[in-house]
């Protein structure tokens, strides 16, 4: 349905988007996943041609959006960042215009906005101007502007990112809704947003795609990338030889890639293991511990930030570009 | 053209929910009544007096020029009253899309550059007209004093139509490269006001150069249709303005550069 090569977009010697490459099958949801400033409201522009790009191609439907931009953008539904409304209108009138911008046939525009306004659940404030909505309304109705010419692609630029818990969740809902009848590009700094709805995710940070997963097995790897802590103690032997006792044993498993020991007070000993990308450690470590004899006072997983792995994506060579 | 009269129709509506637009039409028309009364007690008092003449003497050398004069005074006025309004009806027209981020929309839905400022351009164009609908009836209403000259009237309103579009198609492209209405509308003040500036330094002063760049100055050709006549080159050149001003509005649409929101 999309495919995009070799993208970027530079701003003077700042590349904001680096050499993105990725296609998405028709009926596929593709998740776009990175941290503010990665990226992902440049790419949104490119690939609906809102922003021209400093170099690549884009194809929709088979035809090049920047050779071909009619036929291209007539099989595209987009939803910016900050939904494009004009606040004196009302829903309806506004739906009706965007219907017209978008080649919807003269005969059917009424038929298209009615079922846009049931489509997106605005049946209660259709007649209203949309200055007088609340912000979870106004997001449905960015929603509705971008399905009512019935779009084979839909790009989804942050749609819940300005909404509280309640309209998020509706809002969530409705692109549920939205997944069989369109083909979607849905960007997002929230993990769980992605792992729902998303069959692919790209994640991208610094304008470059760090991994191209299933929302499962990347929640696999990023578990993974979670530090494992332990408290432990050991009867009969001084502090400081337990120490470089558990920094060596821990060292030893697979995968690790760093191990910080101290020593506490009463001769516990606590240890952070953090482990490389795909490596879930806990098992391991308790097991090591308990091997040697010590007493494992404690052990837990410390969830990485969000911030913390796309760090770690961008330090590893962990780069699976499409 | 479906796509402009759509985005022409948008945006005539915004304009009768904008409170600048209504107090622009509302001032336009009573300012126009104005000129207009003022015009018809000078004639009343002129021809009052060229009457006295012809009774007292008989005769009377007081030529009453109603076409060239008095019609030509009252459309002069008109066209500076055009200057004050457009800038005001232009600046938000593409700075205002941006700002809402409404350009979004226009540009990525199947619309071409051209279409957009075809939209732009006509929904200015229909409000100025709309502006001077008011016009016309004081003249119906004059019209039974006789002597007035309907091909007078009629190419001085087409003078006026042509200025105006000359000056939103200028606005329009000013409006394209601001991102702030105030900006927009001072630069088109700033414009519009330089084309005045040239003409009268082009009367009074005889410099080679500055009598070229009288070439490009509205007035004068303005000044021309309040004659009767709206000539040919005339014509041209209204129209050589409105699609340069269109040219350069779709060129700096299609070539927006997006900064920072
Ligand atoms: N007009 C611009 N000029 C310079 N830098 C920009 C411009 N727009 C965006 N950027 C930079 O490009 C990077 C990517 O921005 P953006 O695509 O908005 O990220 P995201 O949507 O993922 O939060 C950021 O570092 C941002 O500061
Ligand atoms: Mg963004």
């Amino acid at each position: 349905m999309i495919s995009v090569t070799h993208l970027s977009k530079k701003y003077g010697k700042f590349a904001a988007v680096d050499d993105l490459s990725f296609e998405v099958e028709d009926g596929e949801v593709l998740g776009f996943l990175g941290p503010n400033g990665a990226g992902k409201t440049t790419t949104m522009r490119m690939i609906t041609g809102f922003l021209p790009a400093s170099g690549g191609r884009v194809r929709i439907g088979g035809f090049d959006l920047y050779t071909d931009p009619v036929p291209a953008k007539q099989r595209l539904g987009y939803l910016p960042e900050n939904p494009p409304l004009y606040p004196e209108m009302t829903v309806r009138r506004y739906l009706r215009f965007v219907a017209e911008l978008k080649d919807v046939p003269a005969g059917k525009t009424k038929s298209a906005v009615g079922l846009a306004i049931e489509r997106a659940r605005l049946g209660e404030v259709a007649d209203k101007r949309i200055s007088k909505l609340s912000k979870g309304f106004r997001q449905r109705v960015g929603l509705a502007q971008a399905i009512v010419h019935e779009p084979p692609l839909l790009v989804l630029d942050e749609p819940t990112s300005s909404l509280d818990p309640k309209q998020r969740f509706e809002v969530r809902e409705l692109i549920a809704e939205l997944k069989g009848k369109h083909t979607v590009v849905l960007s997002t700094h929230i993990l769980p947003e992605v792992s729902e709805v998303a069959d692919r995710v790209v994640i991208i940070n610094r304008g470059r795609i760090m991994a191209v997963d299933t929302p499962s097995r990347l929640s696999e790897r990023l578990r993974g990338a979670e530090s494992v802590r332990l408290e432990l103690a050991a009867a009969g032997v001084a502090g400081d030889v337990l120490r470089a006792q558990v920094t060596e044993a821990l060292r030893q498993m697979a995968g690790v890639s760093a191990v910080d020991v101290d020593l506490a007070d009463g001769g516990t000993v606590h240890a952070r293991v953090q482990s490389e990308v795909g490596v879930d450690l806990r098992a391991e470590a308790a097991a090591v511990v308990v091997g040697r004899g010590w007493r494992l006072l404690a052990l837990s997983a410390e969830a990485l930030s969000l911030e913390d792995i796309f760090l770690k994506l961008t330090s590893d060579e962990h780069q699976e570009g499409a | 053209m479906r796509h402009a009269l759509a985005i022409a129709r948008r945006e005539i509506e915004s304009y009768f929910v904008s409170p600048i637009a209504y107090a622009v039409l509302t001032i336009f028309t009573f300012v126009s009544g104005l000129f207009f009364s003022n015009m018809l007690v000078y004639y009343i008092r002129q021809s009052a007096l060229a009457d006295s003449m012809v009774q007292k003497y008989g005769y009377s050398d007081y030529q009453l020029d109603v076409p060239t004069v008095v019609l030509a005074q009252f459309f002069q006025n008109e066209a500076f009253m055009l200057m004050l309004a457009v800038p005001l009806l232009t600046m938000g027209l593409i700075t205002d899309e941006r700002r809402k981020g409404t350009l979004e929309l226009l540009v990525t839905s199947p619309v071409r550059g051209g279409e957009i400022v075809a939209g732009k351009f006509l929904g200015a164009f229909g409000f100025l007209c709309l502006m001077m609908l008011p016009i016309l009836p004081m003249f119906a209403f004059m019209g039974q004093g006789g002597a007035w000259e309907p091909g007078v009237i009629a190419s001085g309103m087409m003078g006026l139509l042509l200025l105006g579009g000359a000056q939103i198609a200028l606005g329009l492209f000013i409006s394209s490269l601001c991102e702030n209405v105030l900006v927009s509308a001072i630069g088109t003040y700033g414009v519009l006001i330089t084309m005045q500036f040239i003409d009268t330094t082009t009367s009074s002063t005889q410099s080679y150069w500055i009598t070229i760049l009288g070439y490009f100055s509205f007035y004068m050709r303005q000044v021309n249709s309040t004659r009767g006549v709206v000539s040919l080159t005339d014509l041209a050149y209204f129209a050589s303005y409105i699609t340069l001003g269109l040219f350069l509005a779709q060129r700096s649409v299609e070539a927006i550069r997006f900064k920072r929101t």
